[in-house]
This record gives C-alpha cells, structure tokens and sequence, in this order.
C-alpha cells in the first residue's frame, strides 16, 4: 500500500517551474530515496509535499494514508503523522537537547509514552543522552543531524522526511547516519530521503528514484539503479569509458534509456 | 530525355579560386562569426583566407601532397571551415567525420580514407584517436583546436591549432606563393572533398566530390533562388553533411555572405532568434519542432489569441493555397493575408528568429506536407529540395512562390532527370560525383554513363516538378501483393504534433502496422494537462491514455488512406531514440533497419 502519492505535482518559484509534473509513490515500510544533482528540485519537492512553499503545488495532489493533503498546512500534516528533517538540520542553539525532544513530542499528550520514545530515540543515538542538558548550538555537525532526527522521532512519525542527512559529514559520520536510519526503517517508519550521496542513499533505500531538471528520468528498485550504467557513470563516479591517456576531463552524452 | 543545357559557364572553377575571387572582392565582409565568452565575435573574409592559407602551407609543410587526404572531426565552428578550406586549398581532400561517431566509426573513416592528417576539436575526440592510434599508419599528425584540459598532454603526433597556424605563416614568408601555386595546379576534375554517407543502411561509402562538382552546385542553387552578400545564415547541421557543407562553405565562398555558428548543438532555437538569418534551411526534423511548438503554445492561449490565431491561420493558408497551385492570390485574399501578418504572423516569427528569413530550405528528408504548407501560410518561403550526397546534396529545388505540394521542385539549370522504366529517379549533371572512394562495386552500380540511379522512385509532372513517391528499396509489398509507399504514410503520421517519427511495418505481411516515437514534449504536456500520472518517459510512452491519444491520431491519419494503407495496429516505442545507439543518423533520419532489429520483439507481438 502506498502511504504517500503525489501526482501530476508542479511547483512554481514564481515565474520559474521548479517541478515540472512528478507523480510517485511511498511504499509502506519502505525507505525511497530521490536523487539529483545540485537544482534538480528535490528539496522543492520535499518542501511542497510539507506545504512549506506558500500557495503551492500549483498543480497536482499529494495523498497521505489515503487522505488528500494538498494544500494543508504543515502543523496540520505533522499531526497526521509526517516528520521533516530540514536540510542543514535546523536546531535551536539555545535550546537544550533535551528541550529540543519535549518539543519533537509537542503534538502529544501521552505523557508516559513520551518518555518511552526518549529512551528509545536513545538506543538509536546514545551520545545524545550524554548530552542532554548541553546547548544544541554547542554540539557537533553529526551530533545536530542526530538531534534533528531524534526530534522527528519523538512525534512518532508514520512518514519520515529526510533532506539530504549526510550534508556536510564527514564519511565515517555518513556511515553512521544511514546505519541509523535503516534501523528506524527496521523499527516499522517509512523513510522519504533526498540525497546527493547516490551510493549510500541506493545502498539504503528499497526503490530509487533519478530528478533531472523538475522530472523523474529514471525509478526502479535501487538494486537495478546501481547497475544502469547512466546512474553508474553520473551518479556514482564510475567511468564505463575511460582515456587511453590515464585521465579524462569530458563526459559523455547523458542518455536516459 | 531533356535538350542540353548550358553547363561551359562553370567549366574552371575549384574551391580555392571561387575563394579568392570572393576575397578580393570584399576583403572586410564579414565572413565568419562565433560566440567567444557569450560575445559574438566577426572575421572577415581577409581574415578566413589568411587563416585558411597558414594552414594549407603548414600542411604542405609537413607533408601534404595534392589530392591527398585530412580529416576533420568536431561540432561546427570556425576552426572546421578554416581547416577545410586550407587543406583544399593546399590541393588536399578534406574527410568530415561526424562529431557524434564512435570511435570505431572513426577509425573506419580514417582508416577507409587513407588520411594523412586528422584535425580534431577536443578531448573527447583526441580520445577517440588513442583508442585506435596504432592501428592507422597513415595517419602523421593530428591538430587539436580545443585543448582545454590537455595543458599537461603532449604527444609527439600532437600539434595543436595554433602551432600549426604558426607553423604556417613561417612557411609563407619563405614561399608566400605556395598556395597560389598549390591552388593554380587544380582543375575542376580534381577531387575536393570525401564525404562519407552517414547511411541509413550498411557501412559508410565515402562519395568523392570535384572541385567542378561543389562550385557548380553552388551557383545552381543560387539561380533557383538569389543568395547575396548580405544574406546571414546559422550554422548547426553537422557540417560533414553535404546540406550544411553547402550553405558553410561552398555556397558560401561563392556569394560572400555571413555564417554564424551555434555555440552549441542544444542553442540552436536561442542563436536563431539572436541571429535571425535570412536563409533557412534545417532538416525536416526542426521544422516540425517549430511547427508543433507553436501549435502547442497557441492550444495554450487564451480564447481572444487562440480565435485569433485561427483567423490568420486561415488567411495564410488561402493564400498559400493559390500561390502553390499556381494562381495569384485575389485582392481580398491578399489583404487579410496582409492583416493576419500585421497582426498575428509578424510577431511570430520575431520570437522564432524567423522575421527576415526570405527563404528557407528543408532538404535531406522528406517533409510533411502539413508542416509545409503551415510554414508558408505564415508568409515564410519555405522551400523543399530533393538530392543526395551523390549529387552533390542538390539535385531539384523550387522557385519562391512557385512551391507546388507534393512535389519537390524543378532541376536545377544545368541538372537532367529521368525516369527509368521501374520508376526509378536518373540525375545527370555537373554536380554528379566521380564515384565512391575505393569502391568500384559500389560505384558501377550507382553509375551508368554519367546517371546517376538515386534510389528513388518518382515522376514528373507536365510543368517539370519532381514528385517522389518512395525508396526503392522501402517499397513494402503486403502478403495480399499490394505495393505500398510506407514514407507517404509516415509522412502523415510524423505531422502529427505528439508523433515525433513512426516507421511502417508491412513487407510481406498481412497488414500495416506502425512504430511510434511520440514527441516527448507535446505528449508530457498533454499528459499533464489531462492529469495523467507518469514518472518516467517508459511509464508515459506505456500509459493507456497515452495509447488512446495516439489511437486517435491514427485513426485520423487512416481516413486519408486507402483501405490495404490502413494502420491497423501500432507500438509506442518505450525508448527514445539515440544516434549514439545507432538508431537515428546525425541529421536525424531514422535507420529502418536498425529499428526493425532492434524492435522486432515489438513488431513480432503485433502480428500475434
């Protein structure tokens, strides 16, 4: 069953079609993944879906456990049960880790729960509870990226939006994050991930999906993806022809098949 | 067969005297502009010669001896013409290969030529040569014109542009007459350039053209329709085809106007509008792209624009209608095609780039006849001309204003057709070739005593036009014994604003069936439009809606044919074609046999 379905999506920056018409699915339980390069309109996308661009999608619906939700603000989203991890993480410097996962848990009443999705967020990141009464704006590039995380989850989200997770960390920490994230997806949350890490996010994810210029030139599950020798050459860095010269400088003609 | 035409009047002239000639008349013209860091920059025909000359003396310099060959491969700019003309010039023979050629092609152009020297225009095809470097002994020296990113390569073969260009002006202070007399020494009979068929069947055959042969053309094709000095064109086909060839260079020399080149392959619609030259000429392919672009925007319009578009739509046509059959357009008519311009069609072609284009040309395919007649309904000259590279490109072409549907013109002055008993097309004329380059086989076939057999089928009418009914060889033949011209109907099919190409199968079956390639831009604006979800160009060519639309159109599309023409089944091709893939050549014309291999699961399941 999908969970989420967008369709004949646009969104404009004004005059400027950012999302040229998409249309996908999420599959329940499932982690998909969006790739692209730099303006391919991935985090458009995401920020539509979460009705953080005003007076947008221009066209198009976007359903959510069967529900449609075009148009609807996004506290009204959050409370149907889909998180957002901005892209850049977004935390509150003065704020304290811990004060950061009470207000992940705003939208609930259920006192005792919370605290035993606290513990649980804690099994995933334990360095945070080491940290708790520290101020978010002292912690570490990877350490804010689990905090955000970490207080997406504290909603209990159906729908885990993530925004480029491994912007800006080192490799090792990239490991790590992705590591995370597939046990959340273990744990029973559907993941919706944007990245430009290509490798790790089709080693993660169930299906793929390849943006170009507001549209979709290629989905598949991201097994398949891996081995299309488009992907392969652009997207993960592997040449399929290389210069009797030892380096090589141009590319070849991109060709969606 | 026809009287003896005139053909004395050309009889001594090679590529480098037509040059000169044009040189000396007007030195500072503007011969040449390219964009240089989004500028765009002038030479002069003074200039285009000297560059022209540095290269050919540093070619005979490092060898070059008459009639022997060079080669050029890169997209279209100043440093192609610059060298095609100094290697001709130096008595050389010049080889284009196409940008877009793998390397094995390339190696087999190289290799089938025997060139001496290879100019190519950057990394990508510097790369190409080292693939098969050790296989070509031939081959000496290879000149590089865009060396970005090989700072640090060097290789004893390797010249780069202007090395040679140095190369050169040292030669000429040494012997400033080398090339005067390297030129003087040609004669009309010798060979000039190679070109090699990019052939929508089997290996490339490279038809060896005369001096005689490209300076004829050129001033024919002129006296079916002026070219000036001050005309302006845009280059962009590739200029190792004989269509873009003509135009960038040999029509060129010989009537001194100005050529602008793309910056690129993919700014082909901005560089129109920047330029607006006013001789068009384009494959069918573009023209159809413009035409089904405008029919889409103006689908687009609002009501007022759309009633209006309509009106002088059909004032355009009424007065295309009687100019192509031949009368002149009434009073009335001529006053509301006056209207319609002022009001819809001046503007339209001012945002297409097309508002002085007094004449264009669509050559090296067939055109549908609704594109054409959409085109001159706007007020624009465009023009069909038939001819094969054999022939040097141009073999029949139409007068302004006197276009005549159906056909593809008269032959040029100087050019005899006839028609064999089978119906096959018979040029002969000075721009007939000598044949093809070490293929004797090849060439008995394709000539008989100066005939040249095109291939073609076809007729002529009473006035004098050449109507084309097929290919020879495409002729399909049904199970039920009905002979069927499969072009005529693609033809139809390709008018169509969300088909982009379709191929006709039928040759010994039991009915026609088509392969369609629709218009990826029409069809995902229909598609969203009418809310039809797709992700990928396979989900959208595989949606059932969009199989409803195209449904239609062939419906549409089998009203105008015969009943055994029929289209009575067809597949929507999940893949878009690529050239790189073999399936379409360089201009864009697709491969019949190629896609007939390729697809034939798909044609398989249509007769199942």
């Amino acid at each position: 069953m999908a969970l989420l379905t967008v369709a004949n999506m646009e969104t404009y920056y004004d005059l400027v079609c950012a999302v040229r018409g998409v249309s996908f699915t999420v599959a329940e339980g499932e982690i998909t993944a969006i790739l692209g390069n730099n303006g391919a309109g991935k985090s458009t996308i995401l920020k539509t879906i979460m009705g953080l661009i005003d007076d947008q999608p221009d066209k198009g619906t976007i359903h959510f456990k069967g529900t449609e939700i075009t148009h609807w603000e996004t506290d009204a989203l959050v409370r149907r049960g889909m998180a957002y991890v901005p892209e850049g993480r977004a935390v509150f410097e003065e704020l304290t880790v811990e004060d950061h996962l009470v207000l992940g848990a705003y939208t609930r009443k259920d006192k005792e729960e919370i605290r035993k999705d606290m513990d649980r967020v804690f099994t995933h990141f334990p360095i945070l509870k080491d940290r708790l009464k520290q101020w978010a704006g002292t912690l570490s590039g990877g350490e804010q990226q689990m905090l955000a995380m970490a207080r997406a989850l504290m909603l209990r989200p159906r729908l885990l939006i993530l925004d480029e997770p491994s912007l800006g960390l080192s490799p090792l920490l990239v490991k790590e994050i992705f590591g995370i994230i597939r046990e959340i997806n273990q744990a029973g949350t559907t993941i919706l991930l944007v990245e430009q890490n290509a490798r790790m996010a089709l080693s993660l994810a169930h299906t793929g999906l390849i943006l170009e210029n507001g549209r979709f030139v290629l989905k598949g599950a991201a097994a398949d993806l891996m081995d299309d020798p488009n992907v392969r050459e652009f997207y993960l860095g592997m040449k399929s022809n290389t210069s009797t010269k030892g380096f090589q400088r141009w590319k070849r003609k991109k060709a969606w098949r | 067969m026809e009287t003896q035409k005139s053909m004395a009047m050309t009889q001594t002239d090679t590529v480098p005297g037509v040059f000169h000639r044009t040189v000396e008349t007007r030195p500072d013209q503007v011969a040449l502009r390219h964009k240089e860091l989004g500028l765009w920059r002038d030479i002069s025909f003074k200039e285009y010669q000297v560059r022209a000359h540095e290269i050919g003396a540093a070619l005979a310099e490092l060898g070059l001896e008459a009639g022997d060959r060079a080669a050029i491969i890169g997209d279209n700019g100043i440093e192609w013409v610059m060298a095609d003309l100094g290697i001709q010039c130096a008595g050389g023979v010049c080889v284009g290969i196409y940008a877009t050629n793998a390397w094995e092609q390339v190696e087999y152009v190289v290799e089938h030529s025997d060139a001496r020297f290879l100019f190519v225009e950057n990394e990508e095809q510097l790369d190409k040569w080292l693939k098969f470097q050790n296989r070509v002994p031939r081959l000496e020296r290879i000149i590089l014109w865009d060396s970005r990113g090989l700072t640090r390569f060097t290789h004893p073969m390797v010249l780069t542009f202007d090395q040679l260009l140095e190369r050169g002006r040292a030669v000429l202070k040494e012997t400033p007459d080398l090339i005067a007399r390297r030129s003087a020494a040609l004669t009309p009979q010798d060979p000039c350039v190679i070109i090699y068929t990019s052939g929508t069947t089997g290996p490339p055959k490279g038809a060896v053209l005369t001096h005689g042969n490209v300076t004829w053309t050129a001033r024919a094709v002129a006296g079916t329709n002026p070219i000036s000095h001050k005309d302006q064109v845009l280059s962009f086909l590739p200029l190792c085809h004989i269509f873009e060839r003509l135009f960038s260079v040999f029509i060129h020399i010989t009537y001194g106007y100005t050529v602008n080149f793309v910056e690129k392959p993919n700014t082909v619609t901005a560089n129109m509008i920047e330029v607006s030259p006013t001789i068009g000429y384009a494959v069918p392919r573009i023209w159809e792209k413009y035409y089904s672009q405008v029919m889409i925007r103006m689908d687009d319009a609002d009501f007022f624009k759309r009633s209006v578009f309509r009106w002088a739509l059909n004032r355009g046509r009424q007065r295309a209608r009687a100019l192509m059959n031949g009368k002149a357009p009434t009073a009335l008519e001529q006053l509301g095609f006056g209207l319609a311009h002022a009001l819809v069609f001046r503007k339209l072609k001012e945002r297409l780039g097309f508002d002085r284009m007094h004449t264009a040309y669509s050559g090296a395919a067939p055109i549908s006849r609704e594109v054409l007649a959409f085109f001159q309904a706007l007020g624009l000259n465009l023009i069909e001309g038939y001819g094969q590279t054999e022939g040097t490109g141009v073999t029949t072409l139409s007068p302004h204003n006197r276009v005549r549907f159906g056909t593809v013109g008269q032959p040029l002055d100087g050019c005899e057709i006839t028609i064999a008993p089978d119906g096959e097309i018979l040029v002969r004329s000075p721009g007939v070739f000598q044949g093809y380059h070490k293929s004797p086989d090849a060439t008995a076939e394709t000539l008989d005593q100066g005939w040249l057999a095109t291939g073609d089928m076809g007729e002529l009418t009473r006035d004098g036009y050449l109507k084309i009914t097929d290919r020879k060889k495409d002729i399909i033949v049904t199970a039920g014994g009905k002979n069927i011209s499969p072009q005529y109907i693609e033809n139809q099919l390709k008018a169509c604003i969300y088909i982009n190409d379709a191929v006709i199968i039928g040759d010994r079956r039991k009915f026609i069936s088509a392969l369609i390639m629709i218009d990826e831009d029409n069809v995902i604006k229909y598609a969203q439009d009418h809310k039809i979800q797709f992700s990928t160009y396979r989900d959208l060519a595989r949606h059932e809606e969009i199989h409803h639309l195209i449904d239609k159109e062939i419906h549409r599309v089998n009203q105008g044919l015969a009943r055994v023409e029929n289209i009575r089944k067809f597949t929507i091709l999940t893949k878009r074609l690529y050239e790189e893939d073999g399936e379409v050549t360089p201009t864009m014309k697709i491969k019949r046999n190629r896609i007939e291999t390729a697809f034939s699961t798909e044609i398989e399941a249509m007769y199942h």
